[in-house]
């Protein structure tokens, strides 16, 4: 219930998700069914831009694991967005999932 | 009652005794209902009537609505609607006094049911109080019985006994429901939020009962509060019906909208179209979830009573634009006024009725309240203004009264929260969290690392600790020294392994933001302790990686890691 925006700006076969606000145990679910429906089998390379998220914990960095696992597989690049500094840049760093995806400022 | 009908003989006279002692004697004590009851058993063994009928005008006047019969129950079963001036009951209620007809048919008659009963003559009389006609009381025969003037003279008394009864069940009926209307609507508890002391007064105006006047407090999902007060033109039932739809009318937008005037200029344009002819003042604010500014628009609603910690004089009426009510027309623009919200300043929010008196010019009153409302404990100024602006005089009119502070970082020594354990209750933790985080001194940084180690211990909970059943989240934060921060988020539960891949995430994250945890668990619930340097006192800023590991999708679960005594712990 608690506020957070994901928008989707797909070109040609790149697909860019913009997360915007808190993700929480409390709205996980409905930000892993967009990201999912975001990143269709058509698109090559996918973007998950979390520079305008104020708030993540473990159970998005859950989702964001499991694409790090799963898009290899589908031949689908992963580039994470998270300037430093970032709120999600310190949990990403903490967990480290920068080990297993590749992120940029 | 004279003693004439002591000699009465004849049946006529008889049967004007016999209603004379129903009306005035044996049912006196009755309950409204079961007297109406009685009243049409009896009207129709004394006229020797077949039918029996009882139609009520409805609240815009224009048409009759069946509500009680006898011998003729399926008119009401049917909810037969007659409108005045057309058919039986119509002519009657629209002369005002007895009709009579003895042809039934589709020229005299409106309702079916009459012809197809086989009712060959009506008598019907008005029911009326105070000038004015609540509705129809009709008896009809199946035979070839012509009712006489006798008997209209016998039908219009038990009217007029009737009128008084219906008369008096609906004005204790209104009173009651607008009571319990109002009782529901105004919030006999606030909501405790963290940094925010609240408290209300709200008394119903001594002789016309309760009126318009509410008042109401809620946070949104993101944190901001918003706080409402309003008075609706006129009183009793309607206008408690009608603060009741503005009540949750306003709670709807304002889901949407973080800006007061959009919310009142929606609400607005639903009143006007759904309530027409309705008129409210309103005051909305809301404050943002770090409770340092309040932004407020004003309809036609007098501006809040400000005093500031340590400011000498009388406290101030913010002088913000005020708007024209609500119910005035559409296309009104209104505007939002955002105002600082200082540490320990104490703002009063009032109706009209606190401040006017017949006999003392406002100006005068609203002086009075300015002189009474200090930064102080909202509960005591609440009891102050009400002692000194109310007293012993019975108020003319509703007073609703609402004072609110934001405490000062001196004030909000500690935080400590029970709240339900669900998922949708951690964006109001935080919104706690951030706020008394923020009065600490804390930084940026130690925030959002707090806010994740306390995130993932409640979650911990939510998903751990209950299982099916319900259970609270109880969470403290006070400060040691001047820079450490101690927090316990404690359970009456008993936490289960992880299940699943990808856990024991949260455990690490909590060993990283933090530089001390502890978990005990016991047959009472689980408390896990953390502790924190903040601000200057902290040297490890940003940090590195303290916890990455290998961060695959390791089956990290259980509650080893869980720092000291962790046992049966199951990892975030």
């Amino acid at each position: 219930m608690s506020g957070v925006d994901v928008k989707v700006e797909t070109t040609d076969d790149a697909v860019r998700v913009i997360l915007v606000g808190d993700v929480d145990l409390g709205n996980v679910d409905r930000v892993a069914t967009d990201i999912h429906s975001a990143i269709t089998n058509q698109v090559t390379a996918a973007t998950v831009d979390l520079s305008d998220v104020g708030y993540l914990d473990s159970a998005g960095l859950r989702v964001l694991f499991e694409l790090a696992v799963r898009l290899p597989t589908l031949q689908i690049t992963l580039v994470l967005v998270a300037p430093p500094g970032s709120p999600a840049r310190r949990v990403v760093d903490m967990s480290g999932l920068s080990g297993v995806a590749t992120v940029v400022p | 009652m004279d003693g004439a009908e002591v000699d009465a003989t004849d049946e006529a006279e008889d049967r004007l005794r016999q209603l004379r002692t129903l009306i005035d004697g044996d049912l006196a004590n009755l309950h409204t209902d079961a007297l109406l009851d009685e009243l049409l058993d009896r009207v129709r063994e004394s006229l020797h009537a077949d039918t029996v009928a009882v139609l009520l005008l409805d609240d815009s006047g224009t048409e009759l609505i069946a509500t009680v019969a006898r011998g003729l129950e399926e008119e009401v079963r049917q909810n037969v609607r007659v409108p005045v001036g057309q058919g039986f009951a119509g002519r009657v209620a629209a002369e005002r006094q007895p009709v009579s007809v003895t042809q039934v048919d589709h020229s005299t008659v409106l309702n079916p049911l009459l012809e197809q009963k086989g009712i060959r003559s009506l008598l019907g009389v008005p029911l009326r109080l105070d000038g004015q006609v609540l509705g129809v009381l009709h008896v009809g025969s199946l035979g070839d019985r012509h009712f006489s003037a006798e008997d209209a003279e016998l039908l219009q008394m038990v009217g007029d006994r009737v009128a008084l009864a219906l008369g008096a069940r609906q004005s204790s009926t209104e009173r009651s429901a607008s009571v319990a209307l109002q009782t529901s609507l105004v919030p006999v508890q606030l909501p405790a939020i963290p940094g925010l002391e609240l408290a209300g007064r709200y008394v119903p105006a001594e002789n016309g009962g309760v009126g318009g006047d509410w008042y109401d407090v809620f946070t949104l999902p993101t944190g901001h509060v918003y706080i409402t007060m309003g008075d609706v033109v006129g009183r009793g039932l309607k206008a408690a019906v009608v603060m009741g739809r503005l009540r949750s009318t306003l709670r709807a937008y304002a889901l949407d909208h973080l800006d007061p005037a959009q919310v009142i200029a929606r609400v607005d344009r639903k009143l006007l179209h759904f309530e027409s002819g309705e008129m409210a003042t309103l005051l909305l604010a809301i404050v943002d979830p770090a409770l340092k500014t309040m932004t407020v628009s004003l309809a036609g609603h007098p501006p809040p009573v400000v005093a500031r910690e340590g400011e000498p004089g009388p406290a101030r009426s913010l002088d913000l634009p005020v708007d024209p009510p609500l119910g005035v027309r559409e296309g009104i623009s209104r505007r939002s006024t955002t105002v600082d919200l200082a540490p320990g300043a104490t703002v009063c929010l009032f109706t009209d009725g606190l401040v006017e008196r017949r006999d003392v010019p406002i100006e005068a009153r609203l002086d009075q309240l300015r002189a009474v409302v200090t930064a102080d404990r909202p509960d005591a100024v609440c009891g102050r203004v009400m002692r000194s602006l109310i007293g012993v005089d019975p108020p003319g009119d509703d007073v609703a009264l609402l004072a609110f502070r934001r405490l000062s970082d001196r004030q909000f020594r500690d935080l400590h929260m029970v709240v339900p354990a669900q998922a949708s209750e951690l964006s109001r933790i935080r919104a706690g969290v951030r706020r008394w985080l923020t009065a600490a001194g804390a930084t940026n940084d130690d925030i959002a690392d707090l806010q994740v180690a306390i995130g993932e211990a409640c979650s911990n909970v939510i998903e751990h600790a209950y299982g099916p059943r319900a259970g609270t989240i109880d969470l403290h934060l006070t400060r040691v020294e001047s820079d450490e921060v101690v927090v316990t988020v404690r359970d009456r539960g008993t936490w289960r392994s992880a299940r699943g891949h990808n856990r024991g995430r949260g455990l690490r994250l909590i060993e990283g933001f933090c530089d001390e945890h502890r978990v005990e668990a016991g047959p009472g619930g689980t408390t896990l302790t953390m502790r924190r340097r903040i601000g200057a006192g902290r040297d490890d800023a940003a940090g590195g990686p303290a916890g990455a590991g290998d961060g695959g999708d390791g089956h990290d679960g259980g509650g080893t890691g869980l720092g000291t005594g962790g046992e049966g712990a199951g990892g975030g």
